[in-house]
């Protein structure tokens, strides 16, 4: 490495030329002062409606910081209840997404890996399907085949799980691969453990990273979904923003800035899980999403 | 697989008796199943299979086929509905807002992920501004519109300060419900999106390559035409046919912020599928139908980009 380094040194240094040799001298100070005054700007820019949606929900002209806006608005309503909504929703759509992958992905990398190429693709086809379009297709489809199951709010459920499965089966996906699955089971069954004994204290403790940024992916998507909710007509928490905000801007702007924030949270302690898990690999997965 | 095999070979000198059957029947059972091994994996794959195909396949499926059909027959009719100057006009202006959109957002998202790529001088502000990338790429929807009215709406707080401090009122010249105003507001996830998705293609640009360059006596301008741009541009294009599909698909942001104002797609599906406009299910279908094929056709040219990048890209 260092004689590669030093090579093209010492040619610059034959070269009389010297319009290259300069440029990596003199350019930093103009590039890094650059990089600051980007930096800056996309701070601004990313915090800019945070601190005004805070500002506008949270104060009355002449008054100060005030809840008033906020429990005015939702005085009366049955508020909890959508939020509660959301939130169960979300929990179950975790719960189903990772109950119904991480048996499937862990079988298929032992048993069959051929099979993985087929469960990706498809895994990649709600990206294309936009929700908006895959509401009216669920629409016409069990309005013909089934027609009660729209109407509880659980049938949300499983489109949630469809809507968030790009992300959650990559990062499970990419948290078994960090494993070799194969190895471990080899390993361990070779050291008298049943299957049953590998999965829980071998292989599941070390996908603890990607379960957890899964189920953060997840929550995240949900908690902010409208379109689906809205369309089949069921009362969720952003249903209820809306609505709010048709003739409370104040309010709406007091609950988009905890939802923000929520998210924010969720999603930004999801990036220190996988920072820990520290592997430049992982970051360009979840990149090239 | 050879190193299951040579692991069930190292083994069995150790001290167990038991395990060693076991092993062994493991490896055994591996080089047997070559013929099984398909069928166990269609039966393992089955509950994603079904699940797939009931919740996501069977609604494209009968959406493609009903918006092929009126009154029970084959018919043309409500794919050339599509053309009709409403419904032209909705998709001519979805795709302008969708290019506005990741065209700045692209140019800017590049601008942004060349500080972060090759800047690494105050730590603590490139990892607040890498972070803050990341989530706000997944921002938008309801709060994100509703952010943006308390910033720049009528009695917003960038409107009231900009008022105040040059009598310039913002909110009469920069509509949020209009054309202009979503794209604005689209900004706010599409240039992080940007900038998040060219980061590994900065990364993986070698430090050697402008030395190597430099060093054959290139100018930095020849090193970018002949080896940077060349490498670079599928990425580059890749990540905004994504920009593109996203910006193309999204309907929480835009109802939330305009409603019926403007004319989109993806509001007009939202209203005929609410029964808001008179319901006709093959015209609805087929609004459907056009929307997935553009967003397939951006995505699908994103996959051969990407094929074409993995060469280089490692």
């Amino acid at each position: 490495m260092a004689a590669l380094e030093t090579a093209p040194e010492t040619l610059r240094e034959a070269r009389p030329k010297a319009a290259p040799r300069t440029k990596p001298a003199g350019a930093p100070k103009l590039q890094d002062t650059a990089r600051i005054i980007i930096f800056a700007a996309a701070l601004v820019m990313f915090f800019i409606p945070l601190v005004a949606s805070a500002a506008f929900g949270f104060t009355l002209p002449g008054k100060g910081f005030t809840l008033e806006p906020l429990t005015d608005a939702l005085a009366g309503t049955d508020f909890a209840a959508q939020l509660f909504t959301t939130l169960e929703l979300a929990v179950l759509s975790t719960l189903g997404s990772l109950v119904l992958l991480v048996p499937t992905l862990l079988f298929l990398h032992l048993k069959a890996p051929k099979m993985l190429r087929l469960t990706e693709w498809l895994s990649v086809v709600p990206y294309v399907v936009p929700a908006i379009a895959l509401v009216g297709g669920a629409n016409l489809f069990f309005r013909n085949v089934a027609p009660s199951f729209l109407v509880s709010t659980y049938s949300l459920v499983p489109f949630y799980m469809v809507l968030t499965l790009p992300l959650v089966y990559r990062s499970l996906d990419a948290g078994i691969r960090a494993l070799d699955v194969q190895t471990l089971f080899a390993a361990s069954a070779s050291l008298g453990a049943k299957p049953r004994q590998t999965l829980l204290h071998v292989v599941l403790p070390n996908m603890r990273a990607a379960l957890l940024g899964s189920a953060l992916l997840s929550c995240a998507m949900v908690l902010g979904e409208y379109a689906l909710a809205s369309l089949l007509l069921h009362s969720t928490f952003p249903v209820f923003m809306v609505q709010v905000g048709m003739n409370q801007p104040r309010a709406a702007a007091a609950l988009s800035f905890l939802t923000i924030l929520a998210t924010w949270l969720l999603l930004a302690s999801l990036s220190s899980v996988t920072a820990r898990r520290g592997t430049k690999k992982s970051t360009t997965k979840g990149g090239s999403r | 697989m050879t190193i299951e095999l040579d692991k069930a070979a190292d083994r069995p000198e150790a001290v167990q008796t038991p395990p060693p059957s076991k092993t062994s029947r493991k490896t055994t059972h591996n080089t047997t199943r070559k013929a099984p091994g398909k069928l166990a994996g269609w039966l393992g794959a089955l509950p994603l299979l079904v699940f797939l195909s009931v919740f996501l396949i069977a609604p494209i499926a009968t959406n493609i086929f009903t918006s092929f059909r009126v009154d029970g027959q084959f018919s043309l009719e409500p794919m050339a509905k599509l053309f009709e100057p409403q419904y032209r006009d909705a998709f001519i202006q979805t795709i302008n807002l969708s290019l506005l959109t990741a065209a700045v957002g692209g140019v800017l998202g590049f601008i942004l992920a060349w500080a972060l790529a090759t800047g690494t001088k105050p730590a603590w502000l490139r990892n607040l501004v890498l972070s803050f990338s990341a989530v706000a790429s997944q921002m938008g929807g309801v709060a994100l519109a509703f952010a943006f009215i308390a910033t720049l709406g009528v009695q917003g707080l960038a409107t009231r300060i900009i008022l105040s401090l040059t009598g310039w009122n913002l909110s009469e010249n920069i509509q949020l419900a209009s054309f202009f105003g979503l794209a604005l507001v689209y900004l706010y996830f599409q240039v992080p999106l940007m900038a998040i998705l060219m980061l590994p293609a900065f990364g993986s640009l070698k430090k050697q390559w402008p030395e190597a360059a430099y060093s054959l006596g290139a100018s930095r301008f020849r090193y970018l035409a002949d080896v940077a741009l060349p490498i670079m541009w599928p990425p580059i294009v890749g990540a905004l046919l994504l920009l593109f599909a996203n910006s193309f698909s999204a309907y929480a942001t835009a109802y939330a912020l305009a409603g019926g104002r403007v004319n989109l797609v993806p509001i007009l599906i939202g209203f005929f599928i609410s029964g808001d406009v008179m319901a006709d299910e093959s015209f609805a279908a087929a609004l459907v139908t056009g929307m997935i094929v553009i967003v397939v056709a951006a995505m699908g040219l994103r996959t051969l980009l990407e094929r074409r990048t993995n060469k280089w890209l490692r």
